[in-house]
């Protein structure tokens, strides 16, 4: 089984977030990039199958030259070897990087194209089924169950209140949600190991896309709401904020 | 109460192993455990040597050099005032200009002040303390920038893995054990769970920084004394985005500092609306209830303070002990057949100067050398590395440490006894009082008084303790098994000063008895100095320093 | 200018509420630009079109066949990818549910169309300008629309359905000969209700130490049920071992986000309050009028948990039983 499995370097989810001084962008001092946490789904789901079905896993990542960090990062949690389109801008247009993604692995004869669902920087949910779209592919998004037999496969995507159970064949593309497996530590032994593994960088121009940024901006704090009384005697009124203002129950 | 006699032991059994490494093993030539100034100068400077004479024709060849560092990535850990002596980047970097080393900005004005609970009383710098041709500089960028430094000169830099035992044979240091990653609450693997891997070495360099649990447990090991028993203080950091710039290296003494505790506190500026605001509190005093964490936000309402950072932003927060014991302090040997001890581990700090990176780094640099002879003859004993002992003695990091050596001793008397005394030691230049002042164990000093002051945060000025544990940046999984260990049954009064030492809330008292809460824990090692033990855990705990 | 197309979403032949969000949504950008909104239905036959036309669809596209009861990915986006080459439209919308997550990229892609995702906000005077949220929340981007046809899904329980009445004739389109698929739906299976997570509740009510004991969080679980949600604790009552860890809302635990969140007896560390603080409303009951949870708190009670939540549990149930 040969898979592929994109990944994206962003931010960790702890990093705080600082707009650069162009106004459009985060100011990247002192922030930490992390292989996507989702994506991480994605690359431990091609390593069980890869030790169930074996074959070759291949991680491709899209980005500036330091994403050949993020990139070990997957070879050393086991992965066979990564691809960079190197980009010298990153850009927010998920349909342009599931374009050049989507040239990269179309000659690459891949039973399964893995994705995270969505990455947390920009939170797009929409490269994987983009890709699948443009490669004419089945795709089947957001996956917290997985299982594939022969030719085919099943899995099941959380929807509002329920749980969708779709069968595909292959080859498919898949993104991974959180709850599909728990992915493996780097071992130190694999991290030696990942440093001699190929990774082969392929420049890549970025288009713009079809949306402009005006501006990147922090939300405003929240600022604190009422006291609406105090003691058992406030639960009446405290009911009627919920049903007639704020209107959540 | 006397907190020695309710400390746990060293657990130098689970420390010291002397089994055979696994058949996993990983082989180095040479490994530093700990990712700091110390290990990676080390690193660096060994590379540097091996390129050198390989390309001269008469090198050792490829010799393979790894970096262990504890924190998910490095600097995480790392925190430090920080202004630093730039003497070993020059002399690790020749070609490179002050310039280009990872410092903030220069020392252009300082001041201190003798603080009273509402007045800031400007007193003349101290000697030790002038810091001209200094910079401003944060530790963890320090060490980034080092990282980096390293991995390009082919250095292997392996961030998220703790060296949790060091592997022996016979008297020699072979390696070390990692700590394995992945066990739930009661230590039984889970579905991603990652065993403990097992690194050899030629020789094992241990840089792991203040109270490195392998450093202590080799000096015990072998028994290597120390003139005095190593003392420690605890330091508290906080980062802030200033409501005004802050123009001058700032030092205070005094106020909130109750009369029998040794400190001060610093405040540096980074940027122009970034500073960096401290305390450090020798853990020698005698009081029950001193809480540094509290102190420092006591402190912080000061008019000298609270004018800068009132209306400002705490973006971090961090705590480390400090290996205060200086020259009488330092272990009689730093080396053994295979091993050799760097930096904060071997108290290479300078109180008076509040000044320890330089040390660490010239150290580091200083084993490299060691190190790099040792592996071209092909003899890595104690007797080939004995040079690098020899070579920190001659140097400026023993001859600092000894001119200065009895003037943070001299403060076990008090503040003002203390000033008077050091002075007349910056004067004779050390050799008033001469001799040595003798010192017990922090854990030794008798706990005689409360000295408890109430004190309620506002969560804008001044915060809790989770408050200040989530800015550490600490996302330590939570179900991980307990490093720490307390020992037997803690009565409510020691569990009381456990809670108060502890600048983050890893011990509570609840209904008379001790709570530990170990995912809060920062690696600051103070409760290791007085109280329970600390240990190494999974790869990547604990805090995340970003500017510390 | 060209109409705008929403895509409607339904589940077992009933209209989702997001449906009419995303046509308020619609019209929005119809109004400003003096074009019509279409609604697109793609469902089972005998999904009632009844209330479009009353929040503002001109006219109702009905492919109404059996196999599209449930939602097929590859069938939903051919024919609203069909549906906007063949008609002259420009803005697509969706809600940004888990189908729309899934469909609205597929259609963009079909079309060779940019996609905003999520969208928070959307103004359409002389440009189409939207705000979508990034950085886990931390951020927000405001983006011009310079590329048409553009492909919006609008965030659920952010717009709210337009009393614009329109004449919604429904008019059916043809579903056939697109259904055959590699990836196929075959059931919604229903979560068991007792694996409702914290992380994924609507409503979260969460304890913490002023339960004062494991033996108080009945209350937890009672006010949880009687709103629909799950229960949720606090770093420490986890930490003494009151609750599971999988209940754990904070920094170091889960983040939610739930329309409705309840803190009852937490004082709002910020590592809990960084769990939970992108909640649509926070509710805070705490004895400490002080706690730092009232700061970020919506509506707030001050008094005893004890005396506060059974009178809320009761209160709710009576309503309830109406």
């Amino acid at each position: 089984m040969k898979i592929a499995v994109c990944v994206k370097r962003v931010p960790d989810t702890e990093s705080r977030i600082k707009i650069a001084g162009d106004g459009k962008s985060i100011d990247e001092a002192g922030v930490k990039f992390v292989l996507n946490p989702y994506d991480e789904f994605a690359v431990e789901a091609a390593l069980q199958l890869k030790e169930q079905h074996g074959g070759e896993v291949v991680v491709v990542a899209l980005g500036t030259d330091a994403s050949q960090e993020t990139v070990r990062t997957a070879l050393a949690m086991g992965a066979d070897r990564g691809v960079l389109l190197k980009s010298n801008a990153s850009s927010l247009d998920s349909l342009g990087a599931a374009r050049l993604l989507a040239a990269e692995l179309e000659a690459g004869e891949y039973d399964l194209l893995l994705f995270g669902k969505l990455a947390i920087d920009d939170y797009n949910h929409a490269v994987g089924p983009m890709v699948a779209t443009l490669l004419n592919l089945p795709c089947v998004s957001s996956i917290a169950h997985l299982e594939i037999s022969g030719a085919s496969g099943t899995a099941e995507r959380e929807i509002e209140g329920g749980v969708e159970v779709v069968e595909f064949s292959l080859p498919a593309v898949l993104t991974t949600d959180k709850g599909l497996n728990e992915p493996r530590y780097p071992a130190l032994r694999g991290i030696m190991m990942a440093k001699k593994k190929p990774l082969e960088v392929k420049e890549v121009t970025v288009e713009p896309g079809g949306l402009e940024i005006i501006e990147l901006s922090v939300p405003a704090e929240r600022t604190g709401g009422r006291i609406v009384g105090e003691g058992p005697d406030a639960v009446p009124a405290l009911i009627e904020a919920l049903r007639n203002e704020a209107k959540v129950i | 109460m006397i907190p020695a006699k309710a400390q746990p032991p060293l657990p130098r059994d689970k420390l010291i192993l002397s089994e055979p490494p696994g058949d996993e093993r990983i082989e180095m030539d040479v490994l530093f455990v700990g990712g700091g100034p110390a290990g990676l100068a080390g690193a660096i400077e060994l590379s540097g040597l091996v390129k050198a004479a390989n390309e001269a024709g008469d090198g050792p060849g490829q010799i393979s050099i790894g970096v262990l560092e504890k924190a998910g990535s490095l600097g995480e850990h790392c925190l430090s005032g920080a202004v630093v002596n730039p003497r070993p980047f020059r002399t690790l970097f020749p070609d490179l200009d002050d310039s280009d080393f990872p410092f903030q900005q220069p020392v252009t004005r300082e001041a201190v002040y003798f603080l009273t609970p509402k007045r800031a009383i400007r007193v003349p710098t101290p000697p030790p303390m002038r810091n001209e041709g200094n910079y401003v500089a944060s530790i963890c960028e320090i060490v980034r920038w080092l990282g980096e430094r390293a991995q390009a000169m082919g250095v292997d830099v392996f961030p998220g893995f703790p060296a949790s035992a060091l592997l022996v044979n016979g008297n020699r240091v072979i390696g070390v054990r990692t700590a394995p990653s992945g066990l739930d609450r009661d230590g039984n693997p889970m579905s991603n769970h990652m065993p403990a891997a097992d690194v050899v070495a030629k020789v094992t360099a241990l840089a792991e920084g203040t109270r490195g649990m392998l450093s202590q447990a080799f000096f015990e090991w072998q028994q290597i004394p120390s003139a005095n028993p190593q003392i420690y203080a605890l330091a508290v950091k906080e980062l802030w985005e200033t409501k005004r710039p802050v123009d001058a290296v700032i030092h205070t003494l005094g106020w909130p500092l109750p009369g029998g505790a040794f400190g001060g506190s610093f405040f540096y500026p980074l940027e122009d609306r970034v500073a960096a605001v401290g305390l450090v509190v020798g853990l020698d005093h005698p009081y029950r209830s001193l809480d540094v964490h509290v102190l420092l936000q006591r402190m912080k309402t000061h008019p000298l303070f609270a004018q800068y950072l009132q209306g400002g932003e705490m973006t971090e927060w961090g705590a480390k002990t400090i290996p205060e014991g200086g020259f009488y302090a330092v272990p009689q040997r730093r080396h053994g057949d295979g091993v050799v001890v760097l930096g904060d581990s071997a108290g290479f700090v300078d109180v008076p100067s509040l000044k320890g990176i330089h040390y660490a780094m010239e150290s580091g640099i200083a084993a490299a050398r060691a190190i790099f002879t040792a592996l071209t003859a092909n003899d890595t004993s104690a007797h080939m590395l004995a040079a690098y002992d020899r070579s920190i003695d001659a140097s400026y990091v023993m001859k600092d440490l000894y001119r200065r050596r009895n003037m943070r001793l001299a403060f076990k008397d008090g503040l003002v006894m203390g000033g008077i005394k050091a002075g007349l030691m910056t004067i004779t230049g050390g050799r008033f009082p001469g001799g040595k002042i003798s010192m017990v164990s922090d854990a030794a000093v008798a706990r005689s008084s409360d000295g408890a002051v109430p004190f309620t945060p506002d969560g804008t000025l001044t915060f809790s303790k989770v408050d200040a544990v989530f800015k550490s940046g600490n996302a330590t999984r939570d179900t991980i098994p307990s490093h720490l260990i307390t020992g037997g049954d803690v009565p409510g009064e020691l569990a009381a000063y456990y809670a108060s030492v502890c600048p983050a809330g890893v011990y509570e008292v609840v209904d008379g008895k001790l709570r530990v809460n170990p995912p809060n824990c920062v690696d600051c090692k103070a409760t290791d100095v007085v109280g329970p033990r600390w240990t190494p855990r999974e790869g990547g705990s604990g805090p995340a320093y970003k500017r510390m | 200018m060209g109409a705008v197309l929403v895509v409607l979403e339904q589940r077992d032949g009933m209209l989702k509420r997001v449906s009419l969000e995303a046509l308020a949504a619609g019209r929005v950008v119809a109004d400003a630009e003096g074009s019509e909104v279409h609604a697109l239905l793609m469902g089972p036959p005998g999904v009632s079109t009844e209330a479009l036309g009353r929040h503002g669809a001109d006219k109702v596209l009905a492919a109404a066949t059996p196999d599209l009861a449930l939602y097929q990915p590859d069938a939903f986006a051919t024919i609203a990818a069909n549906q906007v080459s063949t008609g002259n439209y420009d803005i697509i919308v969706l809600g940004a549910t888990a189908m729309g997550r899934d469909l609205a990229p597929r259609i963009a892609a079909k079309l060779g169309a940019p996609l905003a995702p999520d969208v928070t906000s959307l103004t359409a005077n002389d440009e189409l300008v939207v705000t979508r949220p990034v950085y886990s929340g931390k951020a927000v981007f405001t983006l011009r629309v310079v590329k048409r046809p553009c492909v919006i899904s609008v965030r659920p329980n952010v717009f709210s359905p337009t009393d614009a009445a329109k004449p919604g004739a429904v008019e059916g389109i043809s579903a056939d000969g697109v259904v055959a698929a590699r990836a196929t739906t075959v059931k919604v299976k229903e979560p068991e209700k007792a694996v409702l997570d914290v992380a994924e509740a609507s409503i979260v009510v969460s304890g913490g130490r002023g339960l004062k004991g494991p033996e108080n969080f009945h209350l937890i679980e009672e006010l949880a049920e009687v709103l629909g949600g799950a229960p949720g604790a606090s770093r420490a009552v986890v930490d003494a071992g009151w609750r599971p860890h999988s209940e754990q809302v904070g920094q170091t635990g889960k983040t939610v986000s739930p329309s409705l969140y309840v803190a009852v007896g937490i004082s709002g560390a910020i590592q809990h309050l960084a769990g939970m603080r992108t909640s649509k409303v926070i509710v805070a009951i705490n004895k400490d009028k002080d706690a730092p949870i009232f700061k970020l708190a919506d509506y707030g009670i001050v008094g005893d948990l004890f005396e506060i939540v059974p009178r809320l549990i009761a209160e709710l149930q009576k309503i309830r039983g109406n």
